[in-house]
């Protein structure tokens, strides 16, 4: 038997990870949710918390962390990092809710000096706050969604499969399949609309 | 979505394979430059990358919820309070290494080096901390805590921040500060010197200064007096001048 010649160095490895991870490969999304989970949920109990708190906080962070990785605004190195990451995360976001439950009537907040350490800096823009709103309408519509239009976007859009996959799993044509497709956006893009006005 | 702007199938398709980054180089390149020319298009694209984000959101925020029900049984099961007080002796034999240490580190360290640091180093007195209530909250919530001495709780805010703006001058420099405030001066060196090398940032005197400083903690004279020649400042003056 020819031996392949191995490519994979641990720099690959750690690429292959997050590479993984921005194509939603569920073992890679399952082992890192898994793994994570027992360190934060200690945290939470620790600290006043509950286990559905842990749970809640851990998945408000599990999502932040994909997504900040998916448009490279984290780049982690290695697997670790991430880790490291979604802990700081974690608490960070449990920090705050215990901050709002317990201080959102003392709390002032004055607007007299405004000092900007650097206008490259990572503050949040009314722009971001607006595409946020809009991201949450879109989440809460799709989860909404009829179940045959659901299934197949995310099929698509989320698992990544292939339209000649969906076609062969639902024995339609490919091309049917993919009009199907279309048609779904377009009735998702519809709802969104109406859920605003 | 502002309105009902159609959008083709084709153009959904095309926006597919650009989100996917499975486009040609040619048909990338015009597809950038038509978004840079034509607005229209660039918010429909925005339209369709959002939503395409929110599919695979909610996508995976149920799924989060499958792996949540599949998680191993054996960690709910932990026994709490046998953990807590083994974890707990563990703590009081850690701090008590850390307090012999410390304390011989002093006694028997205590180099000419180091008090000269000691007389020279307080920390700077850091930014104010009013503020609107959106921008950069999360740097003078840390800041908030540097000012009162918690230079643990700043650094571990920061630290987040820093991992976001790796580069960044302001956060290097108060990270390299408040970590020698905490005597890691390592740790201090690194986030010093990534602002000592901007030349353009306002800090760059002061991580100068510091950077020297934190040499000089670790009776590295040779650099203390290199970093402290970088800096204008007038401590920086007076104290190469005892280090001569």
């Amino acid at each position: 038997m020819q031996k392949v010649h191995n490519t994979f160095t641990p720099t690959d490895q750690s690429t292959q990870f997050i590479e993984g991870l921005k194509r939603n490969d569920e073992r890679i999304l399952k082992s890192l949710y898994q793994n994570n989970y027992g360190k934060i949920e200690a945290l939470v109990l620790k600290n006043n918390g509950t286990k559905d708190h842990a749970k809640d906080i851990y998945q408000e962070a599990f999502i932040a962390v994909w997504r900040n990785v998916k448009e490279e605004k984290f780049v982690p190195q290695n697997e670790t990092a991430l880790q490291g990451y979604l802990y700081t995360i974690s608490k960070n976001k449990w920090m705050d809710y215990l901050r709002s439950k317990q201080y959102k009537k003392t709390v002032q907040v004055s607007k007299l000096v405004h000092f900007d350490p650097s206008d490259h800096g990572y503050e949040t823009t009314d722009d971001d706050i607006f595409k946020e709103k809009r991201l949450e309408g879109i989440m809460s519509v799709f989860k909404t969604m009829g179940s045959p239009c659901k299934e197949l976007l995310t099929t698509f859009y989320f698992e990544k499969k292939s339209l000649r996959e969906i076609a062969d799993e639902l024995q339609i044509e490919e091309n049917t399949a993919r009009n199907k497709k279309y048609r779904c956006m377009e009735k998702l893009r519809e709802l969104v609309l109406a859920s605003k006005s | 979505m502002k309105d009902n702007s159609n959008i083709t199938q084709e153009l959904l398709e095309t926006i597919e394979r650009y989100y996917n980054d499975s486009m040609s180089k040619e048909e990338r390149i015009e597809f950038e430059t038509k978004l840079q020319q034509d607005t229209t298009f660039k918010s429909q694209v925005e339209d369709i990358k959002l939503l395409l984000f929110g599919i695979e959101s909610q996508s995976l925020k149920e799924k989060l919820n499958e792996f949540h029900g599949e998680l191993p049984i054996q960690m709910e099961t932990e026994d709490p309070s046998s953990k807590v007080r083994f974890l707990h002796f563990r703590k009081i034999a850690a701090a008590a290494i850390i307090i012999i240490a410390s304390a011989s580190f002093w006694f028997f360290s205590g180099s000419s080096n180091e008090r000269l640091y000691n007389s020279y180093f307080s920390p700077d007195p850091g930014l104010p901390t009013t503020m609107s209530s959106s921008n950069n909250y999360d740097f003078f919530d840390a800041m908030v805590n540097y000012k009162q001495g918690d230079y643990q709780k700043a650094i571990d805010k920061w630290e987040t921040l820093q991992q976001k703006e790796p580069k960044n001058d302001t956060v290097n420099y108060f990270l390299g500060v408040a970590n020698l405030a905490e005597n890691k001066t390592d740790e201090a060196i690194v986030f010093l010197k990534e602002t000592a090398s901007k030349q353009e940032s306002v800090f760059n005197d002061d991580a100068n200064y510091y950077l020297g400083l934190a040499y000089l903690k670790n009776d590295d004279k040779e650099n203390a007096i290199k970093f402290l020649k970088l800096s204008t400042n007038e401590n920086s003056k007076k104290l190469l001048e005892k280090l001569k």
